[in-house]
């Protein structure tokens, strides 16, 4: 088992430590600024790592409009036979060698990665070296603190006050963003459905009290700073959502059409044709987690 | 203890259940799983690992049955229409 996880280890502290080291200059070495940074830095590399997938999926979710005359003939076709619905619709995707599903991989992918940051802060809270995380780094990370919590506690594994008060935060923090993420995506990122709309209500109401319960259940036993990884991950998460039904939204959800009227508007005022809408979507780089850019025009002479 | 990990991804089914997309496949990863455990065992644990694997961004997915000649849509609708014959016979 260690051998499959002593590389991840040494990526993991690699990367936080060669972090740390770029930014002990500003924020001091011993600073909870500079290793609450460092394990967020980890983070944005992975989320980094990871963009191409993401870019990838919403493709083919766009490659999805040109199947969807095909699709409606199958629901009606199959209307009666759910399985027969769903075998039909897989071999379509795979006709086309298309698929609006996301596979579970990025989520997979993470978990090793989580798991070694876990063992490499408990080893910070329990003086165990991992990885590249050891000597005076060792020694430095342990009185790392973040908000005032040690980076190494955990809400269960500690008295102090401090360190409850900022996992809970943190806890309620990553409740909120998956919820705002997933509410998101619904209200606004998905083609309109008929019907379904009330057990998408209903879906929404068990995960508003399902996640802080998950999150509560496992975040009591995370140290600090997996807890600001987790987080951080959220935040991103909800950044890449955002940027993305904001700019560049699914054909025939809410705000796709908010989009296309705001274009038309500007348009009209900038007496200009309407632009397509999917003209920049595979040309614009995903800056993620960034403002609203304004929207650049050329203007007509 | 198959009843057991049927349980633990039962679990995860409802868990997730309201996490907008699924699997690539059909049936999904968790409910291909499930037939997989409770038809094989330890041996359809291996089979429930390997599609998982297999469930990549670059993989198309599609209609992967732990058995074709069991599961699919078409055998189980001969079967009822079977069924419903020997109903209407009695």
């Amino acid at each position: 088992m260690s051998t499959i996880l002593n590389p991840l280890y040494n990526i993991v502290s690699g990367v936080i430590v060669f972090i740390h080291k770029l930014l002990a200059p500003i924020f001091g070495a011993n600073s909870g600024v500079t290793w609450s940074l460092s394990i967020m830095g980890l983070v944005v590399l992975i989320r980094i790592i990871l963009i191409p997938l993401f870019v990838k999926q919403i493709k083919s979710q766009r490659a999805l409009t040109a199947l969807q005359p095909h699709m409606k003939e199958i629901q009606k076709k199959y209307k009666d036979d759910r399985q027969k619905q769903s075998e039909e619709m897989m071999k379509l995707y795979k006709e086309h060698k298309t698929n609006p599903l996301a596979s579970c991989f990025p989520v997979l992918a993470q978990a090793p990665i989580f798991f070694a940051l876990f063992t490499v802060l408990n080893g910070i809270a329990h003086n165990k070296p991992h990885g590249f995380l050891k000597g005076e780094y060792l020694v430095s990370a342990a009185q790392a603190k973040f908000f005032g919590a040690p980076i190494s506690e955990t809400f269960l594994g500690s008295d102090k006050i401090t360190v409850k008060i900022v996992t809970v935060l943190l806890i309620a923090f990553m409740s909120g963003t998956t919820f705002t993420t997933q509410r998101q995506l619904m209200v606004k990122g998905m083609p309109k459905m008929d019907s379904s709309n009330n057990m998408m209500l209903q879906q929404q109401k068990i995960m508003l009290y399902l996640f802080p319960l998950i999150f509560a259940i496992s975040g009591v036993n995370f140290p600090v700073g997996v807890l600001i990884y987790w987080s951080t991950t959220n935040l991103w998460t909800w950044g890449q959502q955002f940027y993305v039904i904001k700019r560049n939204p699914t054909p025939g959800s809410p705000a796709y059409e908010e989009l296309q009227k705001k274009r038309a508007h500007k348009a009209k005022t900038e007496g200009k044709g309407v632009e397509g809408i999917d003209q920049d979507v595979a040309t614009e780089p995903e800056v993620l987690g960034q403002r609203q850019q304004p929207k650049k025009k050329k203007k007509k002479k | 203890m198959r009843k057991i990990a049927i349980a633990l991804m039962r679990a995860y089914q409802i868990a997730t259940s309201n996490l907008a997309p699924r699997c690539k496949y059909y049936p999904s990863c968790s409910n291909y799983a499930i037939t997989a455990v409770g038809r094989y065992g330890a041996k359809g644990l291996a089979m429930a690992a390997w599609r998982i694997v297999r469930c990549n961004p670059w993989s198309t997915g599609g209609v992967d049955y732990v058995d074709e000649n069991l599961d699919s849509a078409d055998i189980k609708n001969l079967l009822s229409v079977d069924e419903k014959e020997a109903v209407g016979t009695n």
